[in-house]
């Protein structure tokens, strides 16, 4: 049993007010753990879902077979894989196959012989992929459909919502998507809605050359995974709200709020942030969050028991002068601040895209504004204030569709706890 | 996942999720409309029931019922019925289908021709002609149109019209069945079908 906390968290304020609805924000930093010797890493099941369009001929799809080829390598005789490729038809290249070493072979070989032409029809490549990975799901494994594009859908389901609500019903189903997008010309909304409703991840791919970087991680990530579908659940009295504004989802459990964390890899760092809302309540009075963590394995229970890792939180209502004179924890504001930059900045991206540039702008200087209102003498937060009043300039004037995507990739890291190139962060210590 | 049923709260922690005293909680102890905790120490720890029951008993309540009559209604009941009463039902979000059933009723239903899969499978790369023939007009997993994704929900008509569908389980072992299945049927199938891929999967040595 390891020492380590797997959970903790801590509350920009402990005082609360007693005629105002109070918010407060909490800071969850959740941390996985090691992979160990006694167990196993958990078996794959991945489709690689290919564009293989007239626009990714070349280099790009040259690229994206020999990653695939390279990823393979990294499987072995418990996983499975499947390949399909699509144009405007989706073709299945490799049936869903174990891990062999002569399986891998074959594929090889039939990826070599593929090349680019025809239309986009994303949403039945997905789901070509996604049924091969469904045909013989790893009930003990991670199940997921890796999709790679450079265009916009343009032919099947095109519709973001739509092909969200999907991959979040595959995903109810043990299926995970993650998405990368290469190039200037995806959405980069709509493959960020998929993988975000999907469990899964979205990557950026500035270019050709980047495509190996990220596939060969995003596989090396699933290799990785030590707790799946792992959910922070808050129990709080029944007029507390209580909601993530981290991007993870929030829904209602019985007595609880549930807040879906995906799949953690080992080792791994998570932030949370969560926004309480607290009713009027007399001075003097405490009120509490208990803040639990479970996965579908049971990896974060300790001793048999999910309820031992709690994470305690107590606020008190207490008069304005004293509200007003509380400590602020800077840790918590930084991780606050940051969320709500992200959320500017990717508001900022879709209307400068959509040409309101001036909302751009607007949006950014709130936001900047809201957080000099807490920022004191804090270098962090002040240099946060600061980027968003010069990005505010950017947005002002029309930006090239590959600046866009960058400030959409950077601001969708950060507010996930992944670094520059969309990977997991560990062990921050 | 379950609520949690390992008692985790306090005594004050239990009054305060309920937005009462810790007095109250007791008095409602001795009253009969909780299930009082084995210890009553400093140490007792409460469960999601204690904390569901607790809220119902507040909402009851609010309604201006005695508390005779509370008891009353609540004699018997099972916690999820109390935690219906609670407007706190325990989440049954669990799809009822399978990851195959969704994809296949989004599709529309996708005969796979074992026969012509495994020609595929057994046909070298050079001879696949991925790269430069065109492509078949029939998709390669066989379905009798092309598929509309998207254009129009999966046809009705395709669902009415039963058809047999040949699983391939082996390279010498099929299973046939009768499609469309009643979807808790259709489950069972898919887990006969990963049962068996698993079972001749296995090095018979």
């Amino acid at each position: 049993m390891t020492t380590q906390r797997a959970i903790t968290a801590r509350a920009d304020r402990r005082l609360i007010r007693p005629h105002h609805r109070s918010k407060r924000f909490v800071l969850v930093q959740v941390t996985a753990p090691p992979a160990t010797h006694e167990r196993d890493r958990l078996p794959v099941n991945l489709a690689f879902v290919l564009d293989r369009s007239g626009s990714m001929s070349g280099e790009k799809i040259e690229l994206a077979k020999r990653t695939i080829s390279a990823a393979l390598e990294h499987l072995d005789g418990r996983d499975r894989f499947s390949i399909v490729v699509y144009d405007d038809v989706v073709d299945l290249v490799v049936e869903s196959t174990p891990g062999s070493a002569e399986a891998r072979r074959n594929a090889m070989a039939r990826l070599d012989a593929i090349d680019a032409r025809g239309s986009t029809n994303l949403s039945e490549g997905w789901f070509r992929g996604a049924e091969q990975v469904a045909s013989h799901l790893a009930a003990d494994g991670v199940n997921r459909c890796l999709v790679l594009t450079d265009g916009l859908a343009n032919k099947g389901l095109t519709d973001p919502v739509e092909l969200a609500k999907h991959a979040a019903e595959l995903r109810a189903r043990g299926i995970s998507t993650t998405t990368f997008g290469v190039g200037a010309d995806f959405d980069e909304a709509l493959l960020q809605g998929m993988a975000d409703a999907g469990g899964g991840h979205f990557y950026f791919v500035r270019d050709a050359a980047t495509i190996r970087d990220h596939i060969t991680s995003e596989v090396g990530e699933t290799l990785e995974i030590v707790a799946r579908d792992v959910e922070l659940e808050v129990v709080a009295a029944e007029d507390v709200g209580v909601e993530a504004i981290s991007p993870q989802p929030t829904r209602p459990r019985g007595s609880r709020t549930v807040i879906g964390l995906g799949d953690l890899v080992a080792e791994q760092d998570l932030d949370v942030v969560l926004r309480i809302t607290f009713p009027y309540g007399e001075i003097g009075r405490e009120t509490g969050v208990i803040i639990g963590l479970s996965d579908r394995d049971g990896v974060f229970a300790t001793d048999g028991r999910p309820s031992a890792s709690d994470a305690r939180l107590s606020w008190a209502y207490a008069d304005d002068a004293a509200n007003d004179a509380q400590p602020r924890d800077t840790d918590v504001d930084r991780a606050v601040a940051t969320q709500f930059a992200a959320r500017a900045r990717q508001e900022a991206v879709r209307l400068n895209r959509a040409g309101d540039y001036a909302s751009a702008r607007r949006i950014l200087d709130a936001t900047g504004h809201r957080i000099r209102a807490y920022a004191g003498r804090d270098p962090a937060l002040r240099g946060l204030v600061g980027e968003l009043a010069s990005e505010g300039d950017t947005f002002a004037a029309p930006m090239a569709p590959m600046a866009l995507k960058e400030a959409h990739f950077a601001s969708a890291n950060m507010a996930r706890t992944r670094d520059a190139q969309g990977r997991s962060v560990k062990r921050r210590g | 996942m379950a609520p949690t049923d390992a008692p985790r709260y306090s005594l004050t922690e239990l009054a305060d999720l309920a937005g009462v005293t810790p007095r109250t909680v007791r008095y409602y102890m001795s009253q009969g409309l909780l299930p009082s905790q084995g210890t009553s120490g400093p140490g007792a720890k409460y469960d999601d029931a204690h904390l569901v029951r607790l809220r119902l008993v507040r909402k009851l309540q609010r309604e201006h019922l005695p508390l005779a009559e509370i008891r009353q209604r609540l004699a018997g009941l099972d916690d999820t019925t109390i935690a219906n009463l609670a407007d706190q039902p325990t989440e049954v979000t669990d799809p009822q289908d399978t990851a195959l059933d969704y994809i296949r009723r989004v599709l529309g239903p996708a005969q796979v021709n074992p026969n012509r899969l495994a020609a595929i499978n057994e046909r070298p790369a050079a001879a696949y002609g991925l790269a430069r023939e065109p492509m078949p007009a029939e998709p390669l997993l066989g379905a009798p149109a092309p598929i509309t994704l998207g254009v129009e929900p999966a046809p009705s008509r395709s669902f009415e019209r039963s058809q047999w569908e040949r699983i391939p389980l082996a390279p010498d072992i099929e299973l046939h069945v009768r499609r469309p299945l009643p979807r808790p049927l259709a489950k069972q199938v898919d887990r006969l079908v990963s049962i068996a891929r698993d079972l001749l999967e296995e090095d018979p040595s």
